[in-house]
């Protein structure tokens, strides 16, 4: 792939994301000249940008819109929703026509069909009321209307030679097929430099060619030599895909028919040629053929048969093989004898292995091969790339683990200092070493501010996808709602806004579909017919918050309680213990589906559990409120970045373990008469408050007791787990430290208790630690 | 190359674009009863067989390139 081309692509995306956003605005402000006129300009470079390379699929689809754009924007016809649904569809069409010319597994041939399909929608939009002024412009040529077939007829099948038509027919086993192509250019097509001649002419295998006017010639002095009134017709040994590949920036000025050469025989009997005898006598033997295979059990049939046999001897005996005479008449008598044509056919068959031809009339299917629409595409799949510098995601990527490995390696210094101290005894040495690491230090902490910064994105690369996902689902519906985005500039990292994608987009289809109601229902209760969505993104210390909030039905408590208790979500006892706020948060229940029924949106029960678990794994957390006729806000809040992660390291069994310090609540020593049993499970009072205890070995199946230090104490680190607090016992507390927190791969990526692995300075290994899995294992 | 212009005989060498139309034309207005001399001809725009068409201009030499030649006088002899 070429680097214009990458380019090309790259910027095919942002177009056709301003595209989709310019229609949608369009929406609401119909009258926006402004509007209308970027939207114009964007179409039109992309059309522009198209025509560099080899894809008329997608110049012609974009040539439609940009036509289409013209007509809208001149005020000759209103915008409407219909109009950008169409338009909308036909920008998805070039998005997966990007797609696939990303993946390289294109060949735009296949897709010619559905483009004239777009392209005749769009232009069927403004043609249809503008038809008089459109008649007589390419326009009115371009709109296929199933392209007339103008098959081969007789008269021309005559008008080429006889001794090529005895050829073909002679070579009809070889080549079953030849292939009627009538060329008809556009009248203006030399203004867009073609030259339908060399165009025709370089077609390969062409068997007979003819070039007639298209309409008779005007006197010389009205003529136009700039406008093409000229017919391309030709027969060709290609097959119908090469043709149209060979012509496929003009399918619709084609005509390609089958010709089939069985149909032809008659055709060449009914005149008297003198010439090629031998091929009069091979289409009269096919001929009989037919008429053989026409016999059925009519009194008349055995006359037919011997008719038939009499005309096959006739041709046999003037082309001179007379020892064929006794065979057909022996196959004659089968024939009279079983009263069937069989045996002449198959003696026919064994001369001539024609092989059962269905005699199809011309086939004329030129274009039409079913059309699949393409799916619905959720939109902006773009990336929305700096406006400065576009750079390949992998290469940033490499870059920061690069500057992940050097803090590393430079973690490594303070324990060469130390060694140079207590081995070989220079201190010294040691402090320059060590000075020589706060300078790394200071470099490498810069580097990875800035890489943090080149990784960082605005959430607007997703919520641009949202006006889009809103409109059609609303308009599925049948719902009226004002989506709102707010703080579209807040950034995090790369990593983290992609996590939020997925999430986002089941919150939003929820919101839309379950929260907001139908106009009706919603005057009925007092609000407005629109609904509100609003979506909006902050940064709050060094988390980003996500923000949903509708004012729909709202979740009801009561109806909560009931569906979970019916999906045997929660027992009886927890039906009647857990508060409403908790009953709420059951929507984040596995399993678990409140809609009535299951829609094509949402509600297949794999709904919001899906959501928070994407959330958590990055290190995320939802909570989510909602009031009864108020509506519902979910939040989401996630880290801005997950390159560095904080952990904590402690000891337990000889082994270091990490734990991520934003679960950490606390680190606390107690006194082993502290701890209680309460129901064979260790406790202890914190502040007045029963904190339950779980030792770590315990947990990681190690029969080891915790240790505990010189004053009877144990180590407990307070974590704080789905909003509960727990206490881990440990052997002992280390430092705190940075690290590139690696996902663990391979056999070990099935450990949900280790959330991933990290080097340290002195090039050991350590495990970091995910409480939550941990506890729920034991 | 294209088309170089001796009296009554107009003879067109390698490809001769669209461009010579109006040449082609000027000439014929001149000498109405001119000739072609395709003999060097490669290619020539289908304006210009247009040209060739709808004045009927005579061709006094065909295309040694038989696969121009092959496609002209499909245009020309009909």
């Amino acid at each position: 792939m070429t680097p214009i081309l990458q380019q090309f692509i790259s910027e095919g995306r942002e177009f056709l994301q301003s595209i989709s956003e310019k229609l949608m605005q369009l929406e609401r402000a119909p009258n926006d000249v402004e509007l209308m006129s970027d939207l114009f300009r964007s179409v039109h470079t992309l059309k522009g940008n198209s025509g560099l390379f080899d894809f008329p699929e997608m110049s012609r689809v974009l040539h439609a819109a940009e036509d289409l754009m013209t007509v809208v924007r001149d005020g000759k016809l209103p915008y409407s929703a219909a109009l950008a649904d169409r338009l909308l569809d036909a920008m998805d069409f070039v998005a997966m026509l990007i797609d696939e010319i990303e993946t390289e597994t294109t060949s735009g041939v296949d897709h010619a069909a559905d483009s004239l399909k777009f392209a005749a929608l769009l232009r069927a939009l403004f043609a249809a009321p503008d038809a008089p002024a459109a008649a007589g412009s390419p326009v009115a040529i371009d709109v296929p209307t199933q392209v007339p077939v103008d098959g081969l007829d007789t008269t021309t099948w005559l008008e080429i030679p006889a001794d090529l038509r005895a050829a073909w027919l002679a070579d009809r086993n070889a080549q079953p097929e030849l292939l009627w192509i009538v060329y008809t250019p556009e009248p203006d097509c030399f203004f867009k430099g073609e030259d339908p001649l060399h165009h025709a002419s370089q077609l390969p295998d062409v068997r007979w060619r003819r070039i007639a006017a298209a309409k008779p010639w005007a006197a010389m002095a009205e003529f136009d030599p700039y406008q093409c009134n000229l017919r391309f017709e030709m027969v060709s040994g290609c097959t119908r895909a090469e043709v149209q590949e060979h012509f496929r920036y003009v399918p619709e000025q084609l005509t390609i028919a089958v010709i089939s050469l069985e149909d032809r025989v008659e055709a060449t009997l009914a005149t008297q040629e003198p010439a090629a005898r031998e091929a009069a006598a091979a289409s009269i033997i096919a001929a009989q053929w037919c008429v053989l295979r026409g016999v059925g059990s009519a009194d008349w049939s055995a006359g037919r048969l011997r008719a038939a046999a009499a005309t096959l001897e006739a041709c046999y005996r003037g082309g001179g093989h007379a020892e064929c005479l006794p065979s057909i008449a022996a196959a004659l008598d089968a024939c009279l004898a079983e009263s069937t044509a069989a045996p002449l056919l198959a003696w026919l068959g064994s001369q001539f292995p024609l092989g059962d031809v269905a005699a199809t009339a011309v086939v004329t299917a030129p274009l039409s091969r079913p059309t699949i629409a393409p799916a619905p595409r959720a939109a902006g799949e773009a990336v929305v790339a700096a406006k400065t510098l576009k750079v390949d995601q992998a290469k940033i990527d490499h870059l920061m683990s690069l500057i992940g490995e050097m803090v590393v390696a430079k973690n490594g210094l303070p324990f060469l200092a130390s060694r140079a101290e207590t081995v070989y005894g220079s201190r010294e040495l040691s402090r320059e070493i060590k000075s020589q690491h706060a300078v790394i230090n200071r470099i490498a902490a810069e580097m990875q501010d800035v890489i943090m910064q080149v990784r960082m994105t605005p959430v607007s690369t997703v919520f641009q996808r949202f006006p889009r996902l809103a409109r059609d689902i609303s308009r599925k519906l049948g719902k009226q709602v004002a989506l709102v985005l707010e703080g579209e500039e807040t950034e995090a990292d790369k990593n983290v806004i992609e996590a939020l994608a997925d999430p986002l987009i089941h919150i939003v289809r929820n919101s839309l579909d379950h929260g907001i109601e139908l106009p009706a229902v919603r005057i009925a209760a007092g609000k407005p017919a629109e609904g509100r969505l609003v979506i909006s993104a902050s940064q709050l210390a060094d988390r980003v918050i996500i923000d949903i909030r509708d004012d729909g039905k709202g979740i009801d408590p009561a109806v909560m309680k009931r569906k979970a208790y019916e999906k045997g979500v929660i027992d009886e006892a927890t039906l009647e213990r857990i508060s409403d706020r908790e009953a709420i948060n059951l929507v984040f229940a596995p399993g678990f589906s409140t809609a009535e029924e299951v829609s094509d949106l949402s509600g297949r029960g794999v709904g919001m559990d899906v959501v928070r678990s994407a959330v958590e794994r990055a290190n995320g957390s939802v909570t989510l409120e909602s009031s009864v006729g108020v509506g519902t806000h979910i939040r989401l809040s996630l880290p801005l970045s997950m390159a560095v992660t904080n952990v904590m390291i402690v000891e337990s069994n000889h082994q270091i373990f990490g734990v991520p310090m934003d679960m950490v609540l606390e680190t606390v020593r107690v006194p082993k008469t502290e701890v209680r049993a309460i129901k064979n499970r260790q406790t202890t009072i914190l502040r007045d408050r029963v904190m339950p205890l779980r030792s770590l070995n315990e947990m990681l199946s190690s029969a080891a007791p915790q240790r505990v230090n010189e004053a009877e104490e144990i180590a407990a680190l307070i974590v704080q787990i789905q909003g509960q607090s727990l206490g881990i016992v440990v052997d002992d507390f280390r430092e705190v430290v940075e690290i590139i927190l690696k996902p663990l791969t391979g056999i070990l990526n099935g450990i949900a208790g280790y959330s991933g692995s990290a080097l340290l300075g002195d090039g050991s290994v350590l495990m970091v630690l995910n409480p939550k899995e941990l506890v729920s294992w034991a | 190359m294209g088309m170089t212009v001796k009296k009554n005989i107009a003879s067109f060498h390698d490809s001769v674009g669209i461009e010579a139309t109006e040449e082609l034309l000027g000439w014929l207005r001149k000498h109405p009863k001119g000739k072609v001399n395709l003999a060097a001809c490669t290619h020539l725009h289908t304006a210009l067989l247009q040209v060739l068409l709808a004045a009927r201009i005579p061709v006094a030499a065909w295309p040694d390139d038989q696969g121009l030649k092959s496609w002209l006088t499909a245009a020309i002899n009909i």
